[in-house]
Formats: structure tokens, C-alpha cells, sequence
């Protein structure tokens, strides 16, 4: 009985908290200014909000092997939020998408100017 | 077993954060801010297969949980892939 307790509370905690977050990361993406900052909120809460909401489902549906299951699919969804947000980003990048003004240095342009400086060095005749 | 009114706010939060972000998708400047917004939507449909799949109890839960977790980077990777178009 006490055990249904507490498996009932931490399981609706933690339910409870991982939807706040995937709230507050939607709030954050009608409220930040461009994309780079938008990617970065979906990115990390998006990632952590699923990620509590699978420790949810295995808390209350606890066996060895739904642990099993829950670890692998949180250690997905944690490296592969990050990936798509970096890609997404980039993408935006590539396509000419504008930073919001105070962004001040912007290592990537440098980098960029660098790198076709040097491919059009090493291949004078254009892309090979 | 899962309480009502913790499905009820649950629900709610994640009504919430997909009319948001429905709000984002018809107003966003360019197409990436679609598909940051399209990424979240999917999170948050996640959770609620999670909800649903408590509240009646179904096994198979953390199996689509899994595959939804591990594979779902594809779309929001070929949304940027579609975006960027033939640059690398």
C-alpha cells in the first residue's frame, strides 16, 4: 500500500514536471527573438522534458526489462534532440537566416570565410 | 492507477505547448522556424501517447516510447536537409 504511495507520487512528479518543461520550452519559442535561440530551447528542454516523462512511464510500470528499455530510449532521446537542433540550426545558417542584432561575435561567419578562402585555394577551377 | 487529475494537468501542459507552437508554425518568418516548432509538437505528442498508454494501462507503451525516441530525429534532420537544399 505505502509502496503504490509513493510510486504514485514520484511517477506524477516526475510526469508532471517533464510536461512544465516541454510547456516552458513552447513559451520560450513564441517568446525568443530568432531562430538560433528558438533551436536552443526545443533542443535542451525538449530533450530533458522527454527524457522525465520515459523515467515516468518506467516508474510506474516498473520491470527489469521496461528499465532496460526506458534507459536506452533516454539516452537516445538526450543525444538525438541535440543532433537534430544542431542540424536545424545549421541549416538555418546555410540558408542566410539572421541572427538577432546583439549577437556579437559570430565565429561562425569567420570560419566560413576562412574555409572558402581555402577550398577555392586548393581548387581554383571550382568545385570538384 | 494513474491518477485523474495528474492526467488532466499533464494533458493540459501539453495543450498548452502544442497550441504554441501552432501559434509558431502559421506566424514564423522563415521555414526553419516551422520546423523547430513541428520538432516540439512531435516531443510533445510523445508525452501524450505516454499519458494515454497509463491511463489504460497498455503494455506496449514503452516499445512505441523507444522507437518514437530513437528514430524521431530523422524528420526535423531531413527537414534541415530539405532546407539547406544542395549545399552541404
Amino acid at each position: 500500500m505505502t509502496a503504490d504511495l509513493v510510486i504514485t507520487i514520484v511517477g506524477s512528479a516526475l510526469l508532471i514536471l517533464g510536461a512544465a518543461i516541454l510547456a516552458s520550452a513552447a513559451i520560450g519559442l513564441v517568446k525568443l527573438p530568432d531562430l538560433y535561440t528558438r533551436t536552443s530551447a526545443i533542443g535542451t528542454a525538449a530533450g530533458l522534458g522527454v527524457a522525465l516523462i520515459i523515467a515516468a512511464v518506467v516508474v510506474f510500470d516498473f520491470s527489469v526489462l521496461n528499465l532496460i528499455k526506458g534507459l536506452i530510449a533516454i539516452v537516445a532521446q538526450l543525444v538525438t534532440s541535440s543532433i537534430g537542433s544542431f542540424a536545424l540550426a545549421r541549416a538555418g545558417y546555410l540558408t542566410g537566416s539572421q541572427p538577432v542584432a546583439t549577437t556579437f561575435p559570430d565565429e561562425l561567419a569567420d570560419t566560413a570565410a576562412v574555409s572558402e578562402q581555402a577550398s577555392a585555394s586548393a581548387h581554383p577551377e571550382g568545385d570538384p | 492507477m494513474i491518477p485523474a487529475v495528474v492526467v488532466a494537468v499533464v494533458l493540459g501542459l501539453l495543450a498548452i505547448a502544442v497550441v504554441l507552437s501552432v501559434v509558431r508554425v502559421v506566424r514564423g518568418p522563415s521555414a526553419g522556424d516551422s520546423a523547430v516548432a513541428g520538432d516540439l509538437i512531435f516531443f510533445a505528442f510523445i508525452g501524450v501517447v505516454a499519458v494515454f498508454g497509463l491511463m489504460f494501462s497498455i503494455d506496449a507503451v514503452i516499445d512505441v516510447i523507444l522507437i518514437a525516441a530513437v528514430l524521431g530525429f530523422l524528420s526535423i534532420l531531413s527537414l534541415a536537409r530539405l532546407l539547406q537544399g544542395v549545399q552541404r
